[in-house]
């Protein structure tokens, strides 16, 4: 029973080592903090740990993280995201355009899309996540929020509008687009 | 494909290409896995005693209508549930746990020890802050509590079994000061004495009514431990298993742990005050 015991947690050490970076940049962006980010992957995957035993052997143990990190995230983050992802500076700097490759416009165009998905709620900014990070479908991304494909569309919806809507992320598109090339 | 279309793609893989650019911006450090794993058995074992005292706090609810105002069996009057509630108090704020020990032995040569810290309330979310900071001196950390004002009116307690030089956290949890246990309640869990896994599950560490007068505990092989309830101890070292009471904590306490060659199995309230 000992062995099996080991073999479990050898596994699921596995699995946390593979999964962490992935994990971790979806919580940034769901976060918008570092330290934020990986309380909430810890925590994510602590939950699974307890589940191990069940999730491990389960076809598709992403999506039960993935539903875990999103309950996770709606439960002890939505309240704080605001304090967490209020624009640092206050010095307007990051409205200035750069040269493209600049690395600091590179991290300010970061601070401002992160602002930005602040600025959405957390139903939102879950659903423009796990549809355009994560490349999940309508499908999984309903799984994983707990909600019907009709909400994720909407949600998904509104949330793009919003951040197509911002003058200074439409800029950064074409810049980040130059940047790329 | 339409003008519209195609402006739609392109905007969408914008959009993804942003996300991914700001999620660059993550600093990915070395997966944590211990201490993912060492959260994730103290979540296993909190979880275990949460389940446990919500279950048995529908029972006791239950038992304790049925009850109230009432004589027991032996012509007692038994306090109802209300009456028992409103005495128990929050206790003061705290800048240092009440550590009393349940139970000590000597197995294979080795002292064995089993004590619980416990906080009191505190009124206030300054008083619960404090709290924390000195919780964290202890290496302690009260489950479900975010920030401080989670921990307002909570009693936090944890459990230890120490074993040799081994001293290992078993159970922890927060409760609501008001909280109590009635009647026959009695939450348990069973663990290994000997720290390391595969070891035989022979102890056994469960709370109580404070009206409990008797825990009979049911080993694997058919024999059983009677355990009754002993006066507060100020002993650390010689503390023989029994019923006790914890310095803060709502419940009173118990420690059974089996003989070698077998396993404890469950236990049960067979009297009451």
């Amino acid at each position: 029973m000992g062995d099996r015991k080991e073999a479990r947690d050898e596994e699921f050490q596995s699995f946390v080592v593979g999964r962490w970076p992935r994990l971790l940049r979806t919580a940034f962006l769901l976060t918008g903090e570092q330290h934020a980010a990986e309380d909430l992957v810890q925590s994510t995957l602590e939950q699974v740990y307890v589940a191990w035993r069940r999730v491990g052997s389960a076809d598709d143990p992403e999506a039960y993280v993935r539903r875990v990190m999103i309950n996770a995230h709606a439960r002890k983050h939505r309240k704080r995201l605001k304090e967490f992802l209020a624009p640092r500076d206050d010095s307007g700097l990051a409205r200035e355009v750069a040269d493209t490759g600049d690395r600091i416009a590179q991290a300010d165009d970061r601070g401002a899309l992160l602002t930005a998905l602040a600025d959405l709620p957390p139903r939102q900014r879950e659903a423009v996540v796990l549809r355009y990070w994560e490349d999940l479908t309508e499908t999984q991304t309903a799984e994983a929020m707990g909600c019907s494909v009709g909400a994720v569309k909407s949600n998904t919806a509104k949330g793009i509008a919003k951040l197509r809507a911002i003058p200074g992320l439409a800029d950064m598109v074409t810049s980040g687009e130059g940047r790329r090339k | 494909m339409s003008a519209d279309r195609e402006r739609h793609t392109m905007t969408d893989r914008d959009i993804a290409l942003l996300l991914a650019d700001a999620a660059d911006g993550a600093e990915i450090g070395i997966a944590p896995t211990q201490a993912v794993i060492r959260g994730g058995r103290r979540r296993r074992a909190r979880r275990w005693a949460i389940a446990t005292a919500t279950a048995l706090a529908i029972v006791g609810s239950t038992a304790t209508l049925a009850l109230a105002g009432l004589p027991d069996g032996d012509g007692h009057q038994v306090a109802p549930a209300a009456t028992q509630r409103a005495t128990t108090t929050p206790d003061a704020f705290q800048d240092a746990p009440h550590r009393t020990t349940l139970a000590t032995g000597t197995d294979q040569g080795k002292k064995w020890k089993v004590f619980i810290d416990v906080w009191g309330a505190p009124r206030d979310e300054a008083e619960a802050q404090v709290q924390l900071t000195a919780m964290a001196e202890y290496e302690e950390s009260a489950p479900d509590v975010r920030k401080a004002s989670d921990l307002v009116g909570k009693v936090a307690y944890f459990v230890y079994r120490g074993y040799g030089d081994t001293t290992s956290p078993v159970l922890e949890n927060t409760v609501v000061a008001s909280d109590a246990m009635s009647d026959t309640d009695l939450t348990s869990g069973a663990l290994p004495l000997v720290p390391g896994a595969g070891n035989p599950v022979r102890l056994g560490i469960g709370s109580v009514a404070k009206t409990a007068e008797r825990v009979l505990c049911h080993m694997k092989d058919g024999d059983g431990i009677s355990l009754l309830k002993a006066p507060a101890s100020e002993e650390t070292d010689n503390v023989e298993p029994a019923i006790r009471s914890a310095e803060g904590s709502p419940y009173n306490w118990f420690v059974c742990v089996a003989p070698k060659g077998t396993e404890f199995e469950s236990a049960e309230v067979t009297a009451l005050s």
